[in-house]
């Protein structure tokens, strides 16, 4: 007991003290004795990013800490990963999204800023990387059984691959079972509207729609 | 006009700062690499000595290399025009005004509504520029959504040649076949491709990316017009403390990798291709994670660029009248003003960047004479103050005496041609300026828009040259892949 309660501590302070290296070390130990990984998440690494996100609220910490916390926490989880899987266990998230930059277009940055956000905030993140085609963003959707789809773009050239990506989530079914939508530099409200996707003008606004959606209970059910 | 500057520049890098961040250029290039998304680029620098890996798509380029591509560089060109009269000269002592670009939206000059920008815009915001005596390029100041997306370079140089005979930036070219038909476009009013070559009447921006990579197309579009001999705006972007480090010093010295080393692929191949030397850096605010284009850190990233290039002698394009203002507020007055003074004062060779808002995204018409109007106050205040015999006016101060005035003499009278004149800003007292309807400066810069959208006639395009134009759209709309 006290064991595991020294190793939950880790976990959250690796996310509180924005230590990568130290969250994996820490969820390689919280698999070692045996600790439902669920509980490693909520109990442990959660709760770090639920002070950081406390102390970036009140003005003591800014985006920079909540990358960096975000990125301690997602790399524990991938070493968690696995586990979640044998036990077919599920996060309790507040929704789960798959989110990239399109193909042809390799700026990543603000899809990056909007991964970290949406973990900060309590959604279970996959990030398809970037020049992503639009099957491998339908493939992963369908895999976590996603409520969010997200595409980025920055250049107006590659704003094209997210009608693409529209069309591919009409033809694969999904539509009705998640919410798909858009961001980055060449995006505007009215090209959202013109290939049927969610408009959010920034990170923060991304979120707020996503969590807006979600309250509303607009994010389908899988 | 293109201002002349006697000013000598201010230096926010020392000797050795400059030194420092030139040799830590080299080595990162050398050491740590660079990512390089072309093949051509690749071949290109494995065949000059650089070390190379096809399959991690990385160069490790040896510093001689680097310098040698700097010799190589032109230290002065022309960016030439339709009209001769309108050739913009880059030497460092020359000033000149363009265009910001290249934007999505559009405050509407009629509604006031901000709505998707259109050909229109581009070509009534070049009309304005054909008509401003002082400003001296455009650069696309809008992207016209209401055309094929990935022909758009192709619509915003159509609509930019009818209505100004000013030397056209291309706002960034992503795709080598972008840039053949760019070209092909230019020759056909040019008079041939060889006529191009000897007037280049375009020039084309290659914007890098920041750690270190030069993306695929926008180095194949690159190599592409350095072909031509039509200069390339070499253009890195650092986000500071995201794409860049946080500290100033850190995201100077990566973006200027990045120039050194798409120099160095561009003189590799043609040897004394024009380039100028680009930055547009962007802060980020640390409580929200926005960008914004002319906070402190990265006006002072660009001004450490502008002195980076005159290091170098290369011709800058950088910073400028830049803000992340949504409307011509006074958040945009401060935010372009101060930049804008900076990188003037720091030696930039283009340094107005006159017409957007939101970080280069949202033309506004009022804003585009509103910074024009900046851009010429600011080239006066670099005039500095000439001091000789005539201006001293030693002999009219003794003869008007301790009591008399100045306003009838002949010294006065010869001098008046030299003092700045607004074109919107209103000196009048109170009661004045409320007689003539209490406008702001906004109001002012309205009315003038519409005043030279309706009167000002551009020279036209031939008919024949405007067919073969209009074929060439034609073939690349098909052409350019989509």
């Amino acid at each position: 007991m006290q064991e595991k309660q020294a190793v939950l501590s880790e976990l959250e302070n690796a996310v509180k003290n924005f230590d990568r290296e130290a969250a994996v070390e820490a969820a390689k130990k919280a698999l070692k004795i045996g600790m439902n990984p669920i509980e490693a998440i909520e109990k442990g690494l959660t709760k770090g990013l639920r002070e950081v996100g406390d102390l970036f609220g009140k003005g003591e910490l800014f985006i920079p800490h909540l990358v960096a916390a975000a990125e301690a926490m997602s790399s524990a989880i991938k070493v968690l990963e696995p586990e979640i899987l044998a036990r077919k266990a599920k996060r309790k998230v507040l929704g789960r999204v798959v989110i990239g930059t399109v193909a042809g277009d390799i700026h990543d940055i603000g899809k990056n800023l909007v991964s970290c956000l949406l973990t900060a905030a309590g959604f279970e993140v996959h990030d398809v990387g970037k020049d992503a085609p639009a099957e491998k963003f339908i493939e992963k959707a369908k895999e976590v059984e996603a409520n969010v789809i997200g595409a980025s773009t920055l250049m107006t050239v590659t704003a094209p691959a997210q009608k693409e990506l529209a069309d591919a989530i009409a033809k694969s079914g999904l539509k009705a079972k998640l919410v798909y939508i858009v961001g980055g530099a060449a995006v505007t409200p009215q090209w959202a509207e013109e290939i049927g996707a969610v408009y959010a003008p920034d990170a923060n606004s991304a979120v707020k729609v996503i969590k807006s959606l979600l309250e509303a209970r607009k994010l389908g059910d899988w | 006009m293109v201002g002349l500057r006697k000013l000598k520049p201010m230096e926010v890098l020392d000797k050795d700062d400059l030194t420092n961040i030139h040799l830590n250029s080299l080595e990162l290039l050398e050491k740590m690499g660079v990512k390089v998304f072309s093949k051509e680029a690749l071949t290109i620098l494995e065949e000059s000595g650089a070390d190379v890996d096809h399959k991690k798509q990385m160069a490790w380029i040896p510093p001689y290399l680097v310098e040698e591509a700097l010799r190589k560089a032109p230290k002065s060109f022309k960016l030439c025009a339709r009209n001769p009269k309108n050739d913009v000269k880059l030497d460092g002592s020359h000033i000149s005004c363009s265009t910001d670009g290249t934007g999505l939206s559009t405050i509407d000059l009629e509604t006031g509504e901000r709505r998707p920008s259109t050909k229109d815009d581009v070509a009534k915001s070049a009309l304005i520029i054909d008509a401003l005596k002082g400003a001296d390029l455009y650069y696309p100041t809008v992207t016209p959504l209401d055309f094929p997306k990935h022909a758009h370079v192709l619509h915003e140089y159509d609509a930019a040649l009818d209505n100004t005979q000013k030397h056209f930036i291309s706002g960034a070219t992503y795709l080598p076949e972008e840039a053949n038909y760019l070209i092909k476009m230019a020759a056909a009013v040019a008079g041939g491709l060889k006529e191009l070559r000897e007037r280049p009447i375009i020039s084309a921006v290659a914007c890098m990316m920041s750690p270190l990579i030069l993306p695929l197309g926008e180095t194949d579009a690159a190599l592409e017009f350095s072909k031509q001999g039509i200069p390339v705006v070499a253009m890195t972007m650092p986000l500071t403390g995201a794409t860049g480090p946080i500290t100033l010093a850190g995201s100077v010295l990566i973006g200027n990798a990045q120039i050194l080393g798409i120099n160095t692929v561009i003189q590799m191949k043609y040897p004394g291709a024009p380039v100028i030397y680009s930055s547009y850096p962007l802060s980020m605010e640390v409580r929200t994670g926005a960008f914004a284009v002319s906070f402190p850190e990265a006006t002072m990233v660009a001004v450490g660029h502008i002195q980076m290039a005159r290091h170098y002698g290369l011709p800058s394009l950088g910073g400028g009248t830049i803000g992340s203002a949504k409307i011509p507020d006074e958040q945009a007055a401060y935010e372009k003003a101060l930049c804008g003074l900076m990188c003037m004062l720091a030696g930039g060779d283009i340094c107005g960047t006159i017409g957007l808002l939101e970080n280069y995204t949202v033309l506004s018409y009022e804003q585009l004479l509103i910074d024009y109007e900046m851009y010429d106050m600011m080239l006066r205040l670099v005039q500095g103050i000439d001091v000789n015999e005539d201006t001293l006016a030693l002999d009219t101060i003794y003869k008007v005496g301790p009591e008399g005035h100045f306003l009838a003499e002949k010294h006065t009278l010869d001098h008046t041609k030299d003092v700045w004149i607004p074109m919107l800003a209103d000196p009048a007292p109170y009661g004045t300026w409320k007689d003539k309807g209490a406008k702001s400066v906004v109001d002012v810069a309205k009315e003038k828009a519409k005043e030279i959208l309706a009167t000002h006639r551009p020279t036209l395009l031939d008919r024949d040259v405007k067919k073969r134009l209009a074929e060439i759209i034609k073939e690349g709309e098909k052409g350019i892949p989509h």
